[in-house]
């Protein structure tokens, strides 16, 4: 058998699992290090304070009031200028940054935590368990997402919430992290290590959650970190086709599908959406680029 | 292998089944196609209403009509899979669903074709290059090049494409791209050169756009692969008999890290149908991607089905081809 | 460059019943009339050799009857002369199944060919009798421009195919024959050498076309759904002009900006409007209605829409009949419906026993609403159902925006308590009242009932002249307004542009074939 994910080297990391702290601090060394993951760490960390404590601080919320004026540039009682129907950008802006990255974040965690337990268990148990578990998986792989977005968009009742569509792209999105961590859970389970706790007579729960999954972290924190970045996009393409999060709640993926045909008419809302989802997705792609660095013990050992 | 290949290819039914079935019901609870038509000025007679719902197995409940999409037991002759017809549709009694998709899956091949060559080849030199130059300033560029096409929403960059290409047209004064169409009839008849100007004038930026998302991925896979190779033993052993880096690198790095991307690059491959939906929408390609959200628009379910199958069958299919060729590349694996 | 991608060969089944198959059809397709851009009807001359004939309008004395004639030039591409036996075909048709014409045929529309007894024709006439006690105030638009099949289409290829058009069975198979083929004939000036229906459509002139020669050698109809790409296609030379179906702010300023560009924007056919879903037991109260539509601010909601490329907007005060109409009667003068005046939506809610408690209105104790406020997904909407959500706040309503993209089942099952929606009409409207307010319809989405508005709309459909039918329409309205169930907001704006070097090229927007109406009047410029 085989699996399509390149990992690390889950079974080093393993042997060094008696000396976790200073392990640990090795690897917070080394993230340090990485200098392109930790500025875009202040940076997502910016954003998120920009999208969650902004609100507080701002006296437009991203609804619509008729004292605003419609397609205002940017001016002083208006930093980002107005949108046609009497929004408050900058009050979009944030509140859009903030639901994306509830939903994005969300995602990741969902489908992370599913997803790992789901293929730690199809690893460790193997043979037809493993095979009837994988064939699940595969069926979530090919089922497009759209279909299931368009079928639950339209009836739900109150609309669309970016908890709809949180939980519609995470169950399209643990089956990927099902395989790789299955994948390095195969190699694990042959480790003397579990061999000993299954001699100890430990449970298969236990054994999955006390020493499978923790000897799969590396792998697991960089496919959910770069899974964040994913949700994000894959938010975004669902509000260009017109399924994203309902009105008058906004996300980046929204705002920028409506200021869509902006770029030379009202520039002020084509940009900063865009921008800043790109930004967040890119800082996230950096700070995963370092985890792996960090966590992959071969990697950054030899400096050529 | 051939028991291996025969073996997956079986255990492939029940998945495309279990596919099929989730997807049918799906698309039947996101709404009743017929409905629509309520809203026409002026409003067709009931007749018609019944008569179009005849026609689209309506009268039968959900898992009457699966039945019958597999089986085709009962139906007019038009439906019924395993008889090789794959239902009517939503979009009228001209839509023929079997010969639509074959039609599409031949635009998108011709779209996807070129720029997954054109990406792979992008990922292995670049992600071969920041791997031997790791933490240099030329691994910085392209990894930020790389993130950075991961980092934008794929309708946005082919907006920006879309854009630069008018604005190169103007600046050189001749129509070298275009940005709608694949330009079918654009040069019919005409001399072969101009049949290929017409053609790369409308491919060129779609590929574009989908080499620019592909590659990025792939070339961080491969940068990864790199460095765990060249950090193996037996490549520093390589080193230590005083064999040539570049010769280290050709006939023993590089050959040894193009495993992974070849599994990465198959699953990627089976994927493409998917991503070129946003692509093929803003270039107006009439793709597979676009037969999806039309169908998805329509509620057309016998058209979603044959979708999902072909799809379906390829993701099967390319994960296979992923599994064969690991075996084949690396000679420790051994399918029984 | 046609907006959406025409999902039929003809435009009568249910499928090809679009405009984008019927701007396809421009310049293929024969019909005996239209109206122009001015609002004028205007018989088609080339096809027919006089105006069409009244027989007899008097239901009463006999049956309802006119008669068409056909040019004696007038021919199909392959040389056959049009007949009245096309007429007949093209009726039979677009009639129900239930009558019994055509086996399978799925027409969308078929009131007025469901009114017809039967065709006799005689070589080039055609004499068209309705059935007993019926009478039809648009006679002349049965084989229009505007009509199910937006023309005529011919008899003749049914035979030469093997087809016997009497039979219903065989008209049924020509039927689907002529829906999925691509038509290599033609009856007007242009017929389509090359095309499929996923992507353009290349016509060249008619050979046999005996009228005016056509201005263009030819014409490539590309068919683009995409509105972000008009303005890119539009500088980069793939595209000379288009009428896009919907109103984009964006897209119209940016193409406004562009040298060679001739634009125009003006008044189109759907028009939007607010209803209420009366099985909704807090919305049949009709002072809640009154002042729900009262604190609406319908000028707030048109301006922040059209403002930018269309200050010329009008609001919608009359359901039936556009502003320029010579129908046109202004059924919302001397209403608060629509200003959005908070104080006057106040004052009836406290009138008819409603109290503002905080935020939260109230009757007799109890809350009233929350309400869904639905809608599709369009920029419009999307403002609209904002700024009525904003407003209705203010008079202590929650509405719960819920967006859906599945118009017909929501407004079919009435599952809204208010909704927008957009209706498109065209100058004839004998048959709209009956459809949107008769107790009966299908069409009545919030079941609407009222006996009176019933019988007024019914006697609209059956009028014998179209003034008649006007005034009965006005009428209704009358009963209708004060009523509150459905508010007119306005007719969106449709803009088209093309290139400079094209001439005669304007948009029409009395017609489903928009800019292409005049298609054989096309030139360039320099000639």
């Amino acid at each position: 058998m085989s699996n399509g994910t390149p990992t690390t080297a889950p079974g080093r990391t393993a042997q060094r699992s008696a000396a976790d702290r200073t392990q640990l601090q090795t690897i917070v060394r080394r993230f340090v290090r990485h200098r392109p993951a930790m500025i875009s760490l202040f940076v997502l960390i910016v954003i998120a304070a920009f999208a969650f404590i902004g609100p507080f601080f701002w006296m437009w919320d991203h609804r619509v009031s008729s004292e605003i004026l419609s397609n205002q540039p940017p001016d002083s009682t208006h930093p980002l200028g107005t949108s046609s129907a009497g929004h408050d950008v900058l009050g979009q802006l944030m509140r859009g940054a903030q639901q994306t990255l509830k939903v994005a974040l969300t995602v990741s965690l969902c489908a992370t935590a599913f997803g790992s337990l789901w293929g730690a268990t199809a690893g460790y148990y193997g043979g037809r368990t493993d095979a009837m578990m994988m064939r699940i998986v595969d069926v979530f792989l090919i089922v497009p997402p759209l279909v299931a977005v368009a079928a639950l968009a339209g009836n739900t009742k109150g609309g669309t919430t970016w908890s709809t569509i949180a939980i519609i792209i995470a169950l399209f999105s643990w089956a990927q992290i099902a395989r790789v961590v299955r994948g390095v859970v195969l190699s694990l389970r042959e480790q003397e290590f579990i061999e000993a706790a299954k001699a100890s007579g430990a449970s298969a729960p236990w054994i999955i959650l006390r020493h499978l999954l923790p000897n799969a972290a590396g792998p697991i924190i960089v496919a959910a970190t770069l899974l964040v970045a994913i949700a994000i996009l894959m938010e975004a393409g669902l509000s260009f086709l017109q399924f994203g999060i309902q009105l008058p709640d906004i996300s980046l993926g929204q705002l920028i599908g409506e200021a869509r045909t902006a770029v030379s008419t009202r520039p002020w809302t084509f940009y900063p959406p865009g921008v800043l989802l790109v930004l967040i997705c890119l800082t996230i792609n950096f700070i995963g680029d370092g985890l792996r660095d960090a966590l992959d013990p071969k990697q950054t050992m030899v400096r050529r | 292998m051939l028991v291996y290949t025969m073996r997956r290819l079986v255990g492939a039914i029940p998945v495309l089944v279990l596919a099929s079935i989730l997807t049918f019901v799906m698309v039947d609870i996101s709404g009743d196609p017929l409905l629509e038509l309520r809203t026409a000025t002026p409003p067709p007679p009931e007749a018609v209403i019944e008569q179009e719902a005849e026609r689209l197995y309506l009268d039968r409940s959900m898992p009457e009509r699966y039945w019958l999409w597999v089986t085709g037991i009962g139906g007019e002759g038009n439906i019924g899979l395993l008889q090789g017809e794959f239902g009517p549709s939503t979009q009228g009694q001209q839509y023929e669903i079997g010969p639509e998709i074959a039609e599409r899956l031949w635009t998108t091949l011709r779209l996807v074709g070129i720029a997954m060559l054109l990406a792979l080849g992008l990922a292995i030199i670049a992600g071969a290059v920041s791997a031997m130059r790791q933490y240099s300033k030329l691994d910085y560029t392209l990894t930020f090049v790389g993130f950075l096409c991961l980092a934008m929403p794929t309708f946005w960059l082919a907006g920006i494409v879309q854009a630069s290409g008018v604005e190169i047209n103007q600046l050189i004064g001749e129509n070298l791209f275009k940005t709608i169409g694949d330009g079918r009839y654009g040069a019919e008849g005409a001399p072969p050169w101009d049949q290929f100007v017409n053609a790369f004038a409308h491919m060129a930026l779609p590929t574009l756009v989908l080499m620019l998302t592909s590659f990025a991925s792939w070339s961080r896979y491969q940068r990864t692969s790199m460095l765990e190779v060249l950090n193996s033993d037996y490549v520093r052993l390589a080193r230590a008999k005083g064999l040539r880096d570049k010769v280290v690198i050709r006939r023993h790095a590089l050959r040894t890290a193009l495993i992974p991307l070849t599994t990465v690059f198959a699953l990627g491959v089976a994927g493409i149908i998917d991503g070129t939906i946003l692509t093929e929408t803003v270039f107006q390609w009439r793709g597979l991607g676009d037969f999806f959200i039309t169908a998805v628009e329509n509620n057309d379910s016998y058209a979603l089905m044959g979708w999902l199958l072909l799809s379906g069958f390829m993701v099967i299919l390319a994960n296979l081809i992923a599994d064969l060729l690991y075996g084949v590349l690396d000679p420790r694996i051994r399918y029984e | 460059m046609i907006n959406s991608l025409p999902s039929a060969w003809q435009a009568v089944s249910i499928a090809g019943g679009s405009v984008y198959v019927v701007q396809m059809l421009s310049g293929v397709l024969p019909y005996t009339g239209q109206w122009n851009p001015e609002g004028e009807y205007e018989y088609n001359m080339d096809v027919l050799a006089e105006e069409p004939e009244l027989v007899n309008d008097d239901p009463d004395e006999g049956p309802f009857e006119w008669k068409f004639t056909f040019d004696e030039d007038a021919v199909w591409s392959d040389g056959t002369p049009m007949s009245g036996e096309d007429l007949r075909a093209t009726w039979m048709m677009s009639a129900s199944p239930d009558e019994g014409y055509c086996e399978g045929c799925d027409s969308r529309g078929t009131m007025s060919a469901d009114k017809i007894e039967e065709i006799e024709t005689d070589g080039q006439t055609a004499t068209i009798r309705l059935k007993e006690g019926l009478a039809d105030p648009e006679w002349e638009s049965v084989f229009d421009a505007h009509s199910v099949a937006g023309g005529f289409l011919p008899a003749h290829l049914a035979e030469e195919n093997g087809w016997d058009i009497d039979d219903p069975a065989q008209l049924g198979e020509y039927y689907e024959w002529l829906h999925s083929t691509m038509p290599e004939w033609s009856g007007g000036p242009y017929q389509i050498v090359e095309g499929d229906l996923n992507t353009e459509v290349i016509k060249e002139p008619n050979p046999e076309w005996w009228g005016d020669e056509p201005g263009l050698d030819r014409i490539r109809m590309p068919f683009n759904d995409d509105e972000g790409t008009f303005y890119n296609a539009f500088v980069n030379d793939e595209i000379d002009g288009a009428n896009p179906a919907d109103y984009n702010e964006d897209v119209f300023t940016q193409l406004e900006g562009v040298d060679n560009a001739n634009m125009g924007i003006d008044e189109g056919s759907t028009w939007e409007h607010l209803s209420f879903n009366l099985e909704v037991e807090a919305l049949q109260d009709v002072e809640l209605r009154r002042a729900i539509f009262t604190a609406i601010d319908r000028d707030d909601i048109a301006s922040r829409n059209y403002e930018a490329g269309y200050p010329e907007y009008e609001l919608k005060n009359n359901h039936i009949f556009g502003n320029d109409s010579e129908y046109f009667v202004d059924h919302y003068e001397d209403e608060t419906q629509g200003t959005g005046d908070i104080d006057a939506a106040t004052e009836i809610l406290e009138d008819a026993g409603y109290e503002i408690e905080g935020d939260q209105l109230t009757l007799d104790g109890e809350e009233v609403g929350p309400f869904s406020l639905r809608s599709t997904d369009s920029s419009v909407r999307n403002t609209s159902v904002q700024l009525i959500q904003q407003k209705l706040a203010e008079i202590g309503i929650t509405a719960n925006i819920d967006m859906t993209d599945d118009l017909g089942t929501m407004t079919a099952e009435a599952d809204y308590d208010i909704v927008q929606f957009g209706w498109s009409g065209s100058p004839w409207f004998a048959t709209n009242p009956e459809q949107f307010w008769h107790s009966e319809s299908g069409s009545n989405f919030g079941g609407y009932a009222n006996d009176e508005v019933d019988e007024l709309t019914e006697a609209v459909t059956n009028a014998s002249s179209l003034d008649e039918a006007a005034d009965k329409a006005n009428q209704a309205m009358e009963v209708l307004v004060p009523e509150a169930y459905v508010m007119p907001l306005m007719a969106d704006p449709n803009y088209f542009f093309a290139d400079e070097r094209l001439e005669n090229v304007h948009d029409n927007l009395n017609s489903s074939y928009r800019a292409t109406y005049n298609i054989g009047e096309w030139t360039l410029a320099d000639q």
